[in-house]
């Protein structure tokens, strides 16, 4: 479904030039879950905003269905792919309602049936219609990102690229929206990439991992392995650890590596 | 637990607003050692605005009422505002989230270090140069001398949170309240920062204030953790007494956190009972 070959980010050039991803290969089937986890800085997101075409300065091969993508963003594949984005409060419109927001999309791609895929759309991400008319400062945190992922799959895409998609959430929100992808993933066949610094996170939602530092794979794993802490780098190991919680002993060890 | 270093007894912090009164916290109490003391609950939960309340920073809106707020035995609700200055930074400080929006981004971050330290001490200017530096090494800081020069955009947001206390600790105040310290930090960086903290605690005999949303990581670190939900505190956890947690809210917010030894298929969802705001 996805594949990606020697993938490199460089943004500038000359002597202030910051390579943000170096040579990464991997592959997603479909309906499979794939995972980006690292430490700020570590390219994950640079990945996704890579195959999303958010960004120009890469090169390698990213191939969807086994159509290799232009450097450009077109419309043609945002109909099979599209973002949720981290800050519910920073991605949508806050002059547009939830409907206008919705419209959008369809609008671009010149949809039919507009009324009944609203309403569908509204269901799918268990919101009700009342809130179709609301703009996005009249509701909830939680309730943003669901209008976000209704939006991505108003157009109906095989692919759904997540950036952080609860970490701007309470825990007891971020419950409800990985229980949300978890569902909309199991009807639909969907296929996701998800980047996270929250190894639970991304555990709890995909198939397979890949630890990042530094713009390269340190290591790429199976969730059983994962929650096993069955890494075979240092750095993985680290991360694990560093992960469960303050431990006087492990915060003295912590090492940088290059 | 020592004499406690500040004693709070139903502290109330209630928003004039155009839409009426709000009520953000609403009756909490406690007493702070020369210990590290948790407050944890979610956005809106009033954890930020009892820490806000206990140096008087709370917005202009706000009045805060209590039966007692005391402080080595000065009254903070009655300080004046001239002892309320001389207490702020000196005596208790206070930590924010993020680094990039609490420093002077104009200033050179030893610059302001030095400053912290010649507003609360009659020092020479050479002196307090010398005590930034030290204070910079002291939270770990490995070239002090080169980072002393730098502006806090130069800095990485692990190295700026230590020169936020570094910032705050140069005055040697008695109490820190870190609010969120930690949360804008990668993992590894926050265990290093909360290692800090640690040092300070059981080396100057502070007393910490740790707020955050983080329910885990401050039990963690925490001896004592105050869980807190529509401004009031709903369950007090000793250290390491997380899983035996009682109320139903805490319960809650532990069952539905995804966890790596602990595979779901589907986390339960947190239902509020509005019994718990009564």
């Amino acid at each position: 479904m996805i594949d990606v070959q020697d993938l490199s980010v460089i943004f500038g050039n000359g002597r202030s030039h910051v390579h943000a991803v170096r040579g990464v290969s991997f592959h997603v089937g479909k309906g499979e879950a794939f995972g980006l986890v690292g430490e700020s800085g570590s390219g994950k997101s640079t990945v996704l905003r890579a195959i999303a075409r958010l960004t120009q300065d890469w090169t390698g091969t990213i191939r969807i269905n086994g159509q290799a993508l232009a450097r450009r963003r077109d419309r043609r594949t945002a109909r099979h792919m599209q973002m949720v984005f981290q800050d519910p409060y920073g991605s949508l419109h806050p002059r547009h309602t939830v409907n206008d927001i919705l419209s959008e999309p369809m609008e671009i791609h010149g949809l039919d049936n507009r009324e009944k895929r609203i309403l569908q759309a509204l269901k799918d991400v268990g919101l009700g219609v009342d809130l179709r008319f609301r703009y996005p400062h009249q509701i909830s945190g939680g309730q943003r990102q669901r209008v976000a992922i209704a939006r991505a799959l108003i157009l109906e895409p095989q692919i759904l690229l997540l950036d952080e998609p609860t970490s701007a959430l309470d825990v007891s929100v971020q419950a409800e929206i990985l229980n949300l992808l978890g569902r909309l993933r199991a009807d639909r066949g969907l296929t996701y990439i998800m980047v996270s610094h929250n190894l639970a996170v991304v555990a709890h939602i995909c198939e397979r991992i890949a630890v990042m530092n530094r713009g390269r794979f340190v290591e790429e794993m199976s969730v059983d392995q994962l929650r096993a802490a069955e890494g075979t780098d240092a750095y993985t190991t680290q991360l694990i650890q560093a992960s469960k919680g303050y431990d006087r002993e492990v915060a003295r060890q912590i090492r940088t590596f290059e | 637990m020592t004499a406690p270093l500040m004693t709070v007894e139903d502290l109330r912090v209630t928003f004039r607003t155009p839409r009426g009164p709000v009520d953000a916290v609403r009756g909490v109490s406690f007493q702070l050692g020369r210990e590290r003391l948790g407050i944890v609950g979610e956005s809106g939960s009033g954890k930020s605005q009892t820490g806000r309340a206990l140096l008087r920073l709370s917005a202009r809106n706000a009045q805060i009422t209590a039966k007692r707020m005391e402080f080595d035995g000065i009254d903070l609700l009655s300080a004046s505002e001239r002892q309320m200055r001389d207490i702020r930074g000196a005596r208790i400080s206070m930590i924010m989230q993020d680094p990039r929006y609490s420093l002077n981004p104009v200033i050179t971050v030893g610059e302001q270090i030095t400053e912290a330290y010649l507003i609360h001490a009659s020092a020479s200017r050479t002196e307090a140069r010398d005590r930034a530096l030290e204070m910079l090494r002291t939270v770990q800081i490995r070239e002090p001398e080169k980072v002393f020069d730098l502006y806090p955009h130069q800095v990485s947001g692990g190295m700026g949170q230590r020169v936020m206390i570094a910032m705050m600790l140069i005055p040697a105040p008695d109490i820190i309240i870190a609010d969120e310290p930690t949360s804008a930090l990668d993992v590894t960086v926050q265990l290093q920062v909360l290692a800090l903290l640690d040092d300070m605690v059981r080396e100057r005999g502070m007393g910490l204030i740790l707020i955050s949303h983080d329910l885990n990581l401050v039990a963690s670190f925490c001896d004592r953790v105050l869980v807190m939900y529509g401004g009031r505190v709903v369950e007090v956890l000793e250290a390491g007494q997380l899983t035996s947690a009682q109320h139903p809210y805490t319960r809650g917010l532990l069952n539905c956190l995804p966890e790596l030894d602990r595979p779901q298929r589907v986390l339960p969802v947190l239902e509020r009972d509005p019994a718990w705001l009564d």
